[in-house]
């Protein structure tokens, strides 16, 4: 019976189905965006997990605060750390760029050409020309953006470029970076010494140290802030973070982004439920009439109640499943959409069928809900009254 | 048996009382044919609305086999209408998205009755009525006599002591009007008690049994 007043009410259903399901169609496809977006990072960042990066700085909440430079005598110490691989000190700031008469401002980082090799040139690799070596004192190699959106005119190999006014030649051209190497596109990369002796400074900027057993970098960590910070008298100067922190970060980081997605898809379905309200309400109303006749031939008021709340509940469920459905495609469609806007990223939407569940509960419940108080106002009708309604 | 004792009924618009009944007194006996008749305003519906315990009087009571109506909750009420009493309307009363055979089963739906079982019962008292060759219609695919005749299907689904018709024959012509009456007169020599408000004076003269009412009151 409900489903022939579903089915009469064609028009009315179908747009209070809609409203449930553009709802559910938000809190899903959302989410498994977010899921997947955190995956994606999560897989290249795993791959990383005997990294220890160290900062001279701290980290408080969202912010990094810099406090200052690190010393060739912290590499030196952090060298003498058991359970240490290797140390690769890197140095950066922003730069000058001159080429054909045009100047730019960007970055340039300088490091161990072996670990900027490792760290940059394997997973991004080059389109043209070489990676630095280690007696390149004179040579870069720059970012995708940088050869070719830069300036006026397209950089090859060979061509000269002035950094802070020193001389250097174009020895190799990066591919276009992915979402973890982003950063490479608009860099541009020399031998430590280089660039020490380009930005003026001995200041080394950022550690990166690698550990034999990824289970000891925790504790390694630990130790890195303490040589550091004794070496310089402060409490607080260095920060080193595994990519296990790093990882706990990002999944708070992301917990607060489906929180606020979860937020919005909510508000989405607020409105579904004030839809379904107004429907079963109208319902309600127009059938008055229906209600006195069902309750004069010996409906119950939990008949009728009963009746109108599985009237909701199909109507929800319906629109719950179509939203699950319409999200999971949505999702696949919106992170298709995000890898080729960003090329490089590899973005998969990760549809969790927890998250299709819940979706299609929460469907349930809010119909349901919405559906009570008109459902009531139904199944409190005089008989009398209502039969004469017309 | 029906009995009512010094029934009445007040109804209040906003700070006006309207009695529409005034100490109404009737026994009426298992297996009888009444007929309510009366002016528009007497009181003969909302007297049948007591008997339907469609509604509750304001004071007074209303014994039906015995049970005083008055002191039952709603769904008392609803048991005893599903259970004893059988409902005609002048309007019919259909529910237009459910076809015939459903709207006769409806009432043995909320009595809890099998699918299957209700269908049967169903389609047996269409067949009663005369309308085997019409289960599958919606009620707007129905001349009003036809309507009527599944009306009164419906009024018989769950097999009830009482069969209650508020102008029965208001709404028909008046061949068709005679058919449904021959109905009801067949369905009181089964031995259940029939009771019509009418204002059809033709009607009332086939009835064994009339009540007049005016003003709310039972004339003698």
């Amino acid at each position: 019976m409900a489903y022939r007043s579903i089915r009469e009410r064609k028009a009315r259903s179908i747009l209070t189905v809609l409203g449930i399901a553009v709802g559910i169609t938000a809190i899903v496809s959302l989410m498994s965006v977010g899921y997947g977006m955190e995956e994606a990072i999560t897989d290249e960042l795993s791959g990383m997990a005997d990294i220890i990066q160290v900062m001279p700085g701290k980290i408080t909440g969202m912010s990094y605060v810099v406090t200052g430079g690190f010393t060739d005598r912290d590499v030196k110490d952090l060298q003498r750390i058991s359970g240490i691989k290797d140390v690769s000190a890197m140095t950066y700031d922003s730069v000058e760029v001159e080429y054909r008469n045009e100047k730019k401002t960007t970055f340039v980082l300088g490091g161990d050409t072996k670990d900027l090799e490792s760290i940059y040139a394997e997973p991004v690799g080059l389109k043209e020309g070489r990676w630095l070596r280690e007696n390149d004192y004179k040579g870069c190699v720059i970012g995708d953006y940088v050869a070719n959106d830069f300036f006026d005119e397209v950089i090859h190999v060979n061509d000269k470029l002035l950094l802070n006014g020193d001389k250097f030649v174009v020895i190799g051209i990066f591919e276009k970076g992915d979402m973890m190497h982003a950063d490479v596109d608009r860099n541009i990369f020399l031998t430590l010494r280089a660039a020490k002796e380009v930005l003026q400074t001995d200041e080394i900027k950022y550690v990166m140290v690698r550990v034999y057993d990824i289970d000891e970098a925790e504790e390694i960590a630990e130790e890195i802030e303490k040589v550091i910070n004794d070496n310089h008298g402060l409490e607080d100067f260095a920060t080193a973070m595994t990519m296990g922190s790093v990882l706990d970060q990002i999944g708070d980081i992301f917990n607060i982004i489906r929180g606020v997605l979860v937020g919005i898809a909510a508000i989405a379905l607020i409105v579904a439920s004030i839809g379904i309200m107004n429907t079963m309400l109208m319902s309600v109303m127009e059938r008055t009439h229906e209600i006195g006749v069902m309750k004069a031939i010996g409906a119950k008021s939990s008949d009728v109640l009963t009746l109108f709340l599985f009237e909701s509940s199909i109507v929800s469920l319906v629109g719950g499943v179509a939203g699950c459905l319409l999200g999971w495609g949505v999702a696949i469609a919106l992170s298709s959409a995000a890898s080729m806007m960003l090329p490089g990223m590899e973005l998969a939407a990760s549809v969790k069928p927890g998250v299709l569940l819940g979706g299609i509960a929460v469907a349930m419940i809010v119909g349901t809900l919405s559906g009570f108080y008109p459902a009531r106002k139904a199944s409190r009708m005089s008989p009398v009254e209502a039969v004469r309604y017309s | 048996m029906i009995r009512t004792e010094h029934l009445s009924k007040i109804y209040r618009m906003g700070q006006i009382e309207v009695p529409a009944l005034r100490d109404v007194s009737v026994e009426i006996e298992e297996g009888e044919f009444l007929a309510i008749v009366g002016p528009s305003g007497s009181g003969k519906s909302t007297f049948l609305n007591m008997l339907g315990c469609l509604d509750k009087p304001t004071t007074g009571a209303v014994f039906i086999d015995g049970t005083n109506t008055a002191l039952l909750n709603e769904n008392g009420l609803a048991e005893i209408r599903r259970n004893k009493i059988g409902f005609i309307f002048q309007q019919f009363n259909l529910i237009h998205t459910l076809n015939t055979l459903e709207n006769v089963s409806l009432p043995l739906f909320f009595a809890g009755v099998s699918r299957a079982e209700r269908l049967k019962r169903a389609a047996e008292l269409l067949t009663k009525v005369g309308l085997e060759k019409r289960m599958q219609h919606k009620p707007s695919e129905l001349s009003g006599g036809q309507q009527q005749r599944v009306a009164i299907a419906r009024a018989l689904s769950n097999n009830p002591e009482i069969i209650i018709g508020d102008e029965p024959t208001g709404n028909v012509d008046s061949e068709t009007g005679t058919a449904i009456m021959d109905l009801l007169t067949a369905l009181n020599r089964e031995g259940r008690t029939v009771i019509i408000v009418t204002h059809d004076t033709e009607i009332a003269a086939h009835v064994p049994r009339v009540i007049k009412m005016k003003d709310g009151k039972v004339l003698d």
